[in-house]
């Protein structure tokens, strides 16, 4: 009687695991299985967390098994979330956002896969994206992340405070800056003409990069890959941030503030220039957020006499692109690759328009570009002139370096000789 | 003559048979009913204490070989803890925490019980008031910080700095925020300070933790004050004497436990205090915390982040030594 039972009961589970299997290899035949492809990304103006999600939606439309998974982090955030996924066997983001500046700490480290084959096969005319932009995240010829955000710095005017203190146009060079700057505290149009974001933070050093260009150049390191921050555009940019700091031509906020604190205090009409990303550009005309709409100007940096000849500028890249991580499984490198290619694709990105400036060339002069911003001109001359900050397998560590001596030399506790002087030895003292 | 019969010593049980006897007897169903709890005390505490003990003992980094990430570690001994202890930059971090740790305290002790002693008293709309006070403990830290972020804008538009002016208490705005030095009118003064870990930025981060953090002590406070008999208080003042004697001789001795309690809780929170420093200042000011995740995140150095984080757990530990020591000395 037992054996009885204990057959029927077996014959059963035999039965039903035949059932299942077979449904299941029907349901494998009929729709292929679902991927789930875990996307990080930057909380921030500009490609918002709406218009990934749209975008994903788009890829999803034209790949119905493939779902985005976004995770939205602030920028401070990423690079911890981006290190703690490598850690892990298998990776918590397939794919990522990646800043140039760790591009060297990706490459060495081998946190994110190198795109070379990929953009080989897949990318018909990478020259239509400028080589500045492939440039700040490629080393050693491994390109470690596909462009996504051509961000960089403008200069900033409000050109009702400039006219009010008698010019007609912005600075051209530095020492018309100086001048205008000068008249307007004078005059009291603004009681603070300048603010930059100069908090002990990443910002700080791109401000220092940038300004160091409009002295000639931005590098802070020799072609030996020496610091050099003691010595000529790198020394001076020091001496002049602190200059304004000191005779109230910068808002002393501006050692407290980070890019949206100093873009808020020029679009409330609290600074008459500011220096920031892109994203100024629509903040200034937005009403609910500016009181000085239509009187801001997108401007050429002003540079120092006889320097960046050819460009007539000197900004800060802030290049960003999509990066697969290396530990992401095999089966779904191939996915993460489509979405790269998609997301950074020419098509897409000219649906975006008014959120970020392309990467590619075609469509920053479409005429659809031209149409939606009536800078683009400046933008271009401004992108065709970016420093990129050093690019050194432990940039963070030399960057925190550089935030405390830039910091501290700007707000007078050391003089600036000594803070370049003591930078450039503790950068050095990293490498013996 | 009879010899009395020596009764022979109970034999000392085994470990195994005391194991057995704890497991098997009238404990049973207590260890039953606890192990669910343990395993999970072993698994998200102890073994990831033991394998960040593990890693600030080693020269660690993350390596993504053949497609998978692991970490490497490779044993290097004490020297991430000596390191640490010559660097000048640690020192200074410790003597931020501290400042950040010995002031808040202060506040905390003072205010807090004044807030308690107060809401310890009858009177109209008591209730509401308590609730009222509540309020900032249950909102978000990071909403908190920004919050504060508001308040402390250096600009006009920073709401005190609006407040400030308004009323000609300042002529130009404060950045808050700034880590500059106090009374830079007095050179030893403002370096002493500066030495110390105070500076303006610290102390305004204290006002906003505090702000958030000062309703719990007070409610933990008055807990402890509703369980002394009013005879005590009817006594003392038969006796004649005053409430500060009452004060000091009848509520503080009997608060005394709740207190060490609450000391022991802030002291551990404010050792490891980051989301509001970092909301705020990033790297700006590095206390503590701050230098372990900037050593362990931004510059992917775990073994020493994990060190860092080790002598925080230290420095916390031997402080609550003391608060219980001092606790059972006055309980005897």
């Amino acid at each position: 009687m037992k054996n009885k039972w204990s057959r029927i009961l077996i014959g059963a589970m035999g039965a039903s695991l035949l059932l299942t299997g077979a449904s299941s290899a029907a349901m494998a035949k009929a729709a292929p299985r679902p991927v789930v492809l875990k996307v990080l990304y930057m909380s921030q103006q500009g490609y918002s967390t709406s218009v990934l999600l749209k975008m994903g939606a788009e890829f999803h439309k034209e790949h119905p098994n493939v779902n985005i998974e976004f995770t939205f982090l602030p920028y401070p955030q990423l690079h911890s979330a981006i290190l703690t996924s490598a850690a892990a066997p298998v990776a918590q983001y397939d794919v990522v956002l990646s800043d140039l500046i760790w591009t060297a700490e990706f490459a060495a480290n081998g946190y994110t896969v190198p795109l070379n084959g990929y953009i080989h096969h897949y990318i018909k005319n990478p020259k239509g994206i400028p080589q500045s932009v492939w440039n700040g995240l490629s080393i050693k010829g491994k390109v470690m992340a596909m462009p996504f955000l051509a961000n960089f710095q403008n200069f900033y005017y409000n050109k009702k405070m400039l006219a009010e203190a008698g010019f007609k146009s912005g600075p051209k060079t530095m020492t018309q800056w100086l001048h205008q700057m000068e008249v307007l505290k004078a005059k009291h149009i603004v009681q603070y003409p300048y603010e930059d974001s100069w908090l002990q933070a990443e910002g700080l050093v791109c401000d220092y990069v940038r300004t160091a260009g409009e002295f000639g150049n931005g590098n802070l390191f020799n072609a030996k890959g020496q610091p050099i921050m003691n010595q000529g555009p790198a020394l001076k940019a020091l001496e002049w941030m602190r200059m304004l700091y000191k005779d109230g031509l910068a808002n002393p906020n501006s050692l407290a503030a980070d890019e949206p604190t100093a873009a808020n205090a020029f679009a409330s009409g609290q600074a008459a220039f500011n220096t920031n990303w892109t994203f100024v550009t629509g903040i200034m005309n937005n009403k609910s957020e500016s009181k000085i709409v239509g009187q801001g100007v997108v401007s050429a940096f002003p540079v120092a006499p006889g320097t960046n000849r050819a460009t007539q500028s000197a900004s800060i890249s802030g290049f960003q692109g999509l990066a697969i991580a290396a530990n992401t499984p095999a089966s779904l490198k191939p996915w993460a690759w489509k979405w790269i290619q998609f997301a950074t694709s020419p098509a897409v990105q000219a649906q975006h328009l008014h959120s970020e400036w392309p990467v590619w060339s075609s469509v920053a002069t479409s005429p659809q570009e031209k149409r939606l911003n009536s800078w683009y001109k400046v933008y271009q001359q401004n992108l065709n002139a970016v420093y990129n900050r050093p690019a050194v397998a432990n940039y963070l560590t030399v960057s925190s370096i550089i935030q405390q001596y830039v910091h501290e030399a700007i707000s007078g506790t050391i003089p600036v000789k000594t803070a370049a002087n003591d930078m450039v030895q503790q950068i050095e003292s990293l490498h013996n | 003559m009879t010899s009395m019969p020596v009764e022979s010593p109970p034999k000392r049980a085994t470990l195994r048979q005391r194991v057995f006897r704890a497991l098997s007897g009238e404990y049973f169903w207590l260890y039953l009913l606890l192990l669910p709890s343990i395993l999970i005390l072993i698994a998200v505490i102890l073994i990831p204490m033991l394998f960040a003990f593990q890693m600030s003992l080693g020269n660690t980094s993350i390596v993504v070989v053949a497609g998978r990430g692991s970490i490497n570690n490779q044993w290097v001994g004490l020297q991430n803890y000596l390191s640490l202890l010559q660097n000048p930059s640690f020192w200074q971090a410790l003597r931020e925490t501290l400042y950040f740790w010995v002031v808040s305290i202060l506040i905390e002790i003072t205010v807090g019980i004044g807030m308690a002693a107060l809401m310890n008293q009858s009177f109209f709309g008591r209730r509401i008031f308590r609730v009222i006070v509540f309020i900032p403990w249950a909102i978000p830290t990071v909403v908190n910080a920004m919050l504060w972020g508001m308040i402390f804008d250096g600009n006009n538009f920073g709401a005190l700095n609006d407040l400030l002016l308004q009323w000609h208490l300042i002529q130009s705005p404060i950045v808050w925020l700034n880590p500059s030095a106090l009374f830079p009118q007095i050179p030893w003064l403002s370096n002493a300070l500066s030495y110390l870990g105070s500076n303006l930025a610290m102390n305004s981060i204290i006002v906003g933790d505090e702000w958030k953090t000062l309703p719990i002590v007070a409610i933990l406070v008055l807990a402890g004050m509703q369980t002394i008999p009013h005879e005590f208080y009817e006594a003392a003042r038969v006796e004649g004497a005053s409430a500060w004697r009452q004060f000091r001789q009848i509520t503080l001795p009997l608060i005394a436990p709740v207190l060490t309690v609450v000391l022991i809780l802030r002291t551990m929170q404010l050792m490891r205090a980051f989301t509001l420093i970092f909301t705020l200042e990033q790297f700006g000011l590095p206390v503590l915390s701050i230098q372990a995740y900037q050593q362990a995140f931004a510059f992917g150095s775990f073994g020493m982040g994990s060190a860092v984080s080790f002598l925080i757990g230290l420095i916390a530990l031997i402080i609550a030594y003391f608060y219980i020591k001092r606790l059972y000395r006055e309980e005897l």
